[in-house]
């Protein structure tokens, strides 16, 4: 149960409990931190399923994942977040689009908050009163982000390539699908997808592995739980080009322009190694091609095309992957005609042997700087969780890629037929 | 441990085998003038674009590359009087990288601040022309940040001071007065009149490190004193409000506190208002926020070098008023000492907790080093801001609080709302 990683000089013990609950602890005697993630994984695609002992398939307002994430912090006659506050701990959480994290930072009473974090996920209440005052409060938030272009602009750019997949919805919902979020669908969903089976907790920090472990078997023995049920998921793999919309225009109150390009994934990149290794070999190819010691890079940005706010990103997760490029630029138009023309070439691409070594080389050294801080691992190791490669185990994915891999990752991605293209246009002002 | 290189030049070294790189950062201080923000901060993009051994962006990348991925910047910011500009270099350390990455980061660093690529005596035209342009077009762009854009104008409100009323980036205007000439002089000015602070931090022998910081080549020099606490006298109250397209509205308040930098009422300071705004247990965030549900954020700061408390919220353009009278009660609670042992117990141990899990971060512990190297009454280790706090009482709370005093209240609101 306990694996050394000499490379990145950690020690993981990984253990599942009787109740499916997958938990990862990785002592870390030097520091004062102890940081830990209790995962589910469900998020904000997951609106389609078939409830816990039924057998229709139901749909969920969009936000419903984050909405609940919210809510299971209230309590009957308190708020986790002050049971964390107690002791000094300080707790938050976040909702992705297939997952949501709970978590916790001290530097003392692990045993207390590790507890106070089990008990408060698996312990739901939602009545009518406080899911309703969770509406100002969301609402808040979705409007914040509606004030916010590089967000709408980057779901601008979602709802092109996936018209009718749920990671285009924003992971908030919208103020007409949070109005309706009933405590009836929130238990519904709860049920179905907290299920200790689909759940991991990773603990990293200042902590004794073994008494670690016995008080999470304790706490969880000492629950009941249905038993262990695979879930239904209604929210299919999309790889489908038919339905991409090719072009939108936004106006918004921005200062420059925007141009962003993205391509939708034509087959589906699992969590195993061969998709782990796919998904590096798309981030160094992005990296050879559009990163800022490429000639393309240099050449862009001396003409202007181009500044420091260039940003090329690779998504994979359950059902969907895409490439997005995102920019502030005088002249939209030209930089995304620049980089569909870079994509039109296909596989067609010209990769430096010598700088994809070189790059290798510095991925790794970032693999590295992002291991030094406790909340930075304990996140890799929970993104990781529900995966068979786990974060220690990525050195080596990276060692191991190819050159030939990059070639391959551009021909499998890189069609026109898969492309969008989003500008932003400053609102005429009045 | 801080060693004096030269006249004006210091080295703070900070041996540690806890973490996976090594940090060197070098600070250039300089009495804030508010004329200068623009020029140095596009000193700091004309840096580290281009250099005399890595003439193009890509060159300073692929080096950047070679160096095992290591992460570089250079960085302004305003220590209350004083302006300063900062290269930070982040290396794997040479003990996993196998490799003697500190004396190459020395290298590269001495390379790209006193080696930058010059034609004539002067900054490469097109790299100064393209950087200055690509700067004003972000800074024209941080409007887009509505929290940010608020918080600015609150501050532009507030203060008096040209030099504490702009940003310590500078603004659209003054970049535009820069010339070529005028950036040289600013560089040369920072290269050999500035206080330098170098720190450096990781497994590291502070011998093998004062040789390799001796390296830079920095001149010695008389630097420039200002004092850094910043003390602006309270005028009258002052209203400002922008309408602008937006949905949510971000309401900010200024107060002074006449309290001093790491002076005797210090950690009273630091712990109401971490009681009236600084966490999720403040009277701020959950009253106004959770409990009336009118805020997405409500949170209050202290910036000890300025006497300066800033609240900041965003919410619904209808409940500006509310929310003004809704902050103005916590703070009356506070002052009346209405809350609980209990909460302001926990206040204390979140704070002590929260700082102890600080020294887990390689980039907290070389800024103590920085801070204590400046500021004669900063106090660096923990167990200074454990008892600190520990000391504090009700009544320590609930005295500060009562000297702070609402001096600005700036309204960022939608163009509909009013």
């Amino acid at each position: 149960m306990a694996t050394t990683y000499p490379e990145v000089g950690e020690v993981l013990h990984d253990v599942t409990l009787a109740n499916g609950l997958r938990v990862l602890i990785v002592p870390k005697p030097d520091y004062h931190e102890t940081y830990a993630l209790f995962a589910v994984n469900y998020g904000g695609i997951d609106v389609r399923y078939v409830p816990l002992g039924e057998s229709e398939m139901v749909e969920d307002p969009a936000g419903i994942a984050h909405f609940l994430e919210h809510k299971l912090f209230e309590k009957a006659d308190h708020d986790a977040f002050d049971l964390f506050g107690a002791t000094g701990a300080s707790s938050n959480a976040f909702t992705g689009a297939t997952s949501t994290a709970y978590l916790f930072s001290t530097s003392q009473q692990v045993a207390t908050n590790l507890t106070t974090l089990l008990d408060f996920v698996q312990d739901p209440y939602f009545t009518e009163q406080t899911v309703a005052k969770e509406k100002g409060i969301i609402g808040q938030e979705i409007q914040m982000y509606q004030d916010t272009p590089g967000w709408r602009l980057y779901y601008g750019l979602l709802g092109n390539l996936y018209p009718t997949h749920p990671v285009a919805q924003d992971v908030t919902g919208s103020l007409s699908s949070i109005a309706q979020i009933t405590p009836t669908a929130l238990h519904r969903a709860y049920r179905t997808f907290y299920q200790p089976s689909n759940m991991t907790l990773t603990v990293v920090g200042n902590v004794d592995p073994q008494a670690t472990l016995d008080l999470i078997t304790a706490n969880q023995a000492a629950k009941t739980f249905a038993p262990a049920t695979p879930i239904q998921r209604g929210v299919a793999e999309d790889c489908g080009v038919a339905d991409i919309l090719p072009y939108r225009a936004l106006s918004l109150p921005v200062a420059r322009p925007k141009a962003a390009v993205a391509i939708k994934g034509q087959r589906p990149v699992g969590d195993d190694l061969a998709g782990t290794r796919f998904q590096v070999a798309v981030r160094l190819l992005l990296e050879m091609l559009f990163g800022d010691s490429s000639p393309l890079y240099q050449d862009w940005y001396d003409r202007g095309l181009i500044d420091d706010s260039f940003d090329c990103d690779y998504q994979a997760a359950r059902t969907f992957n895409f490439v997005t490029f995102a920019c502030d630029t005088a002249d939209p138009q030209a930089l995304s005609d620049a980089l569909v023309a870079v994509i039109a070439k296909g596989a067609d691409q010209e990769l430096d042997p010598a700088r994809f070594a070189r790059l290798k080389q510095a991925g790794l050294g970032k693999y590295y700087q992002g291991m030094n801080a406790l909340d930075s691992m304990a996140n890799q190791l929970s993104a990781q969780s529900f995966a068979s490669v786990n974060a220690f185990e990525m050195a080596q994915v990276m060692r191991d890629v190819t050159l030939d891999d990059l070639y391959q990752a551009a021909g499998a991605l890189f069609d026109l037929a898969a492309v969008t293209v989003c500008h932003v246009h400053p609102e005429a002002q009045a | 441990m801080r060693i004096e290189l030269t006249a004006g030049v210091h080295l703070n070294v900070i041996p540690t085998t806890k973490f996976k790189t090594t940090r060197i950062a070098v600070h250039f201080l300089a009495p804030a003038d508010a004329d200068q923000y623009a020029a140095r901060t596009l000193l700091t993009s004309v840096l580290e674009t281009a250099s005399a051994a890595y003439p193009t962006q890509a060159a300073l990348s692929a080096e950047l590359e070679t160096l095992f991925g290591a992460n570089f910047g250079i960085g302004v910011g305003k220590e209350g009087g004083m302006h300063r500009v900062s290269a930070t270099l982040d290396l794997v350390a040479d003990g996993l990288a196998q490799a003697p990455l500190l004396a190459a980061g020395f290298d590269f660093l001495r390379e790209v601040l006193t080696r930058p690529l010059t034609v004539a005596g002067r900054f490469d035209a097109a790299v100064f022309t393209r950087e200055r342009a690509n700067l004003i077009d972000y800074l024209n762009s941080l409007d887009e940040d509505r929290q940010t854009q608020a918080s600015l104008a609150l501050q532009a409100l507030y203060f008096d001071a040209p030099s504490q009323k702009a940003p310590s980036f500078g603004t659209v205007a003054g970049l535009e007065a820069v010339t070529e000439a005028g950036l040289w002089a600013t560089y040369q000015a920072m290269l050999s009149q500035d206080q330098v602070e170098i720190v450096v931090l990781g497994d590291v022998n502070p011998a093998a490190v004062t040789a390799l910081a001796s390296g830079l080549g920095l001149a010695p020099r008389n630097p420039a004193e200002a004092p850094y606490a910043i003390d602006q006298t309270p005028s009258a109250l002052r209203r400002g409000t922008d309408a602008v397209s937006v949905n949510q509205a971000k309401l900010d308040l200024g107060y002074h506190t006449p309290v001093a930098l790491y002076g005797a009422d210090y950690y009273a300071t630091v712990v109401a208002v971490e009681l009236f705004g600084g966490s999720p247990l403040s009277l701020l965030f959950t009253n106004v926020r959770e409990k009336a549900s009118k805020a997405y954020y409500a949170s209050a700061v202290l910036d000890p070098f300025r006497h300066f408390v800033q609240v900041q919220t965003g919410i619904d353009p209808a409940d500006a008023t509310e929310v003004e009278g809704l902050i103005a009660a916590q703070l009356a609670r506070v002052v009346a000492g209405e809350f609980s042992d209990d909460l302001l117990q926990r206040i204390k141990d979140g704070l002590t907790n929260g700082r102890l899990i600080a020294y887990d971060a390689p980039r907290f512990l070389a800024r103590q080093a920085l801070l204590h190297a400046l500021i004669p009454t900063h106090q660096e280790g923990y167990d200074a801001f454990a008892s600190g706090v520990a000391a504090v009482t009700r009544e320590d709370v609930q005295r500060v609080a009562a000297g702070l005093d609402l001096h600005a209240v700036y309204l960022l609101t939608s163009k509909e709302g009013n």
